[in-house]
């Protein structure tokens, strides 16, 4: 038998940081959406926005238009910051892509 | 961030969206509440999106991660009763794990991986950044790996490094441009000595196949299978690449230096600032190209031949194309590719590279209502930089901040009939220097090529 060793090619990756926690329930909690502004993102997010605050009153949803919008901006670090500081609890991003 | 988030998302970006989320340290997986692509478009119905609701809300208060794959880094082994029946073994594990391209691959045996470090400038292990979205580890030794299963020779491992190098510069924007639905592909141009010395067409049928030249086929497979297998770009699944044009083996070609007509730089010292005679890189990623008819057919003079093919070239530039938005300010609208008789007789009217340059700059622009009509305002006004959402306000509108972004290199065949436009989809150009090792001219043998010899 011809034996042949060789390099898996699918590489190495680093350890991997865990995921955040995940919240307890949504009451007295802050969401936040965060949208690419594309694939229909200005009917979508604005739908889940109106089911959280039926489906759990006393929640606060930051809409879309508190945070930069587009491909361009949403995974900067600096957007990132700016969800950090307006101390919302959970982010839902959108849209799509 | 900390902050627990979900991705509302299209069926098919599931491996997008992983790749995105491992390359940013996470593991590979993430919270997603997924739709058919019908959900995203105009005027869809989104009761599947009222009906679902329920899994936002799980997705944000008791997801948890599945099980990963883990990341590789090891050696694998196949037996055969012949070489050939474990070569086919091997080849039938590279498709099974979508390892390769569909075409057979070498194994990268340690025997060959060795022999193809022979071009490495520095040490194995060292490691040149995250191969972007996915963000799997590469080293010197992975840049190897690659060449190695694309047939490739330790000579061409310099050009290769350089073009990983250029790739994995933020400016590039690899993570977006792997993932993206566009299909844009990366093209590699090459200035230097090294071209000549490694067999890097210039020529002839420079975007290949050229078996006289088959330096840039396994330079540009090498990167795609890195791209693939290191960056997640498997189609379908970790790029969206709705048609996937040119990616077996990318485009990668030398500049004809010798071609230049006197006075005129070549690209890697005009765009990029690098000596003139350095061995470099210039990276950019393309979304096309067009070969263009651009000689008359009759009784032109030497004028009118210049200046309608200059025209020709233009109206092809001069379109509402999207694509030039993501390089406005520093990228690139495109590349055109002229041969040196073509140069020749520019240079004889008075051309330069920059004039050139100029004249497409200024024949090139759009008129307004084209962009208005065909909706490209709106994209205008999500464009990444400041200066291409404030380019709506001329008319009509340049297709680049600047006429010095349009890209011009001297390459192809000795002939005066076509010019080549690379339209572009990137965000930057980038250069860079190739490091050579000590031992390179061991690797090459004068400009007959007599290279050393493969196990």
């Amino acid at each position: 038998m011809i034996k042949l060793e060789f390099h898996d090619p699918s590489g190495t990756l680093d350890k991997a940081t865990p995921h955040a926690p995940r919240l307890n329930s949504f009451a007295g909690k802050k969401v936040g959406m965060l949208s690419n502004g594309q694939w229909q993102a200005y009917r979508m997010l604005p739908l889940l926005k109106t089911m959280l605050e039926a489906d759990f009153p006393g929640i606060e949803v930051l809409s879309e238009d508190n945070f930069p919008q587009g491909n361009a901006f949403i995974g900067n670090a600096d957007v990132a910051q700016l969800v950090k500081d307006s101390g919302v609890d959970a982010v839902i991003i959108g849209n799509a892509a | 961030m900390g902050i627990p988030t979900v991705t509302l998302t299209r069926n098919e970006f599931v491996g997008v969206v992983k790749n995105a989320v491992s390359g940013i340290g996470l593991a590979p997986d993430t919270a997603m509440v997924t739709f058919p692509t019908a959900t995203f478009l105009p005027d869809a119905d989104l009761s599947a999106l009222q009906a679902r609701k329920q899994e936002f809300y799980d997705a944000l208060t008791s997801w948890t991660t599945g099980k990963v794959k883990g990341g590789g880094g090891r050696m694998l082994a196949v037996e055969g009763e012949t070489y050939e029946d474990a070569l086919a073994r091997a080849n039938e594990l590279f498709i099974a794990n979508s390892w390769g391209d569909g075409l057979p691959l070498w194994p990268a045996t340690q025997h060959r991986v060795n022999w193809i470090l022979r071009g490495a400038a520095r040490p194995r292990a060292h490691v040149l950044g995250k191969f972007p979205p996915r963000g799997a580890l590469v080293s010197i030794e992975a840049c190897a790996v690659a060449l190695a299963m694309a047939g490739g020779r330790p000579e061409y491992l310099p050009v290769l490094v350089a073009a990983v190098e250029a790739f994995l510069d933020p400016d590039a924007t690899g993570e977006l441009l792997q993932a993206t639905s566009g299909s844009p592909f990366p093209v590699v141009i090459v200035n230097g000595p090294i071209a000549k010395q490694i067999k890097l067409n210039s020529g002839f049928g420079l975007l290949g196949p050229d078996p006289q030249h088959p330096a840039g086929a396994s330079i540009g497979r090498a990167l795609r299978l890195m791209q693939q297998n290191l960056g997640g770009a498997l189609p379908g699944t970790g790029t969206m690449a709705v048609f996937g044009h040119m990616r077996y083996t990318n485009a990668v070609f030398a500049e004809d230096e010798d071609g230049l007509p006197a006075g005129w730089e070549p690209h890697s010292v005009e765009r990029h600032g690098f000596k003139r005679g350095a061995n470099t890189v210039s990276l950019f990623y393309a979304s096309g190209a067009a070969n263009i008819i651009r000689r008359g057919a009759k009784k032109e003079t030497l004028e009118e031949d210049v200046m309608q093919g200059l025209h020709r070239v233009a109206g092809y530039l001069r379109v509402p194309d999207v694509h030039y938005l993501h390089g406005y300010t520093e990228g690139t609208p495109g590349f055109v590719v002229i041969s040196k008789v073509v140069a020749a007789d520019l240079a004889a009217m008075g051309f330069t590279k920059q004039s050139i340059r100029e004249f497409l700059f200024e024949h090139s622009k759009v008129p307004l209502e084209e962009m208005r009509k065909t909706g490209c305002m709106a994209w205008m006004e999500i464009a990444a930089t400041e200066a291409a959402r404030e380019s709506a306000q001329q008319d009509p509108w340049p297709i680049a901040q600047k006429a010095a972004n349009i890209g011009l290199v001297v390459a192809g065949g000795g002939h005066s009939s076509h010019a080549l436009w690379l339209q572009a989809y990137t965000y930057g150009v980038i250069g860079r220097e190739i490091k050579l090792p000590a031992a390179f001219g061991e690797l090459v043998s004068g400009t007959a090529g007599v290279q050393a010899a493969a196990p």
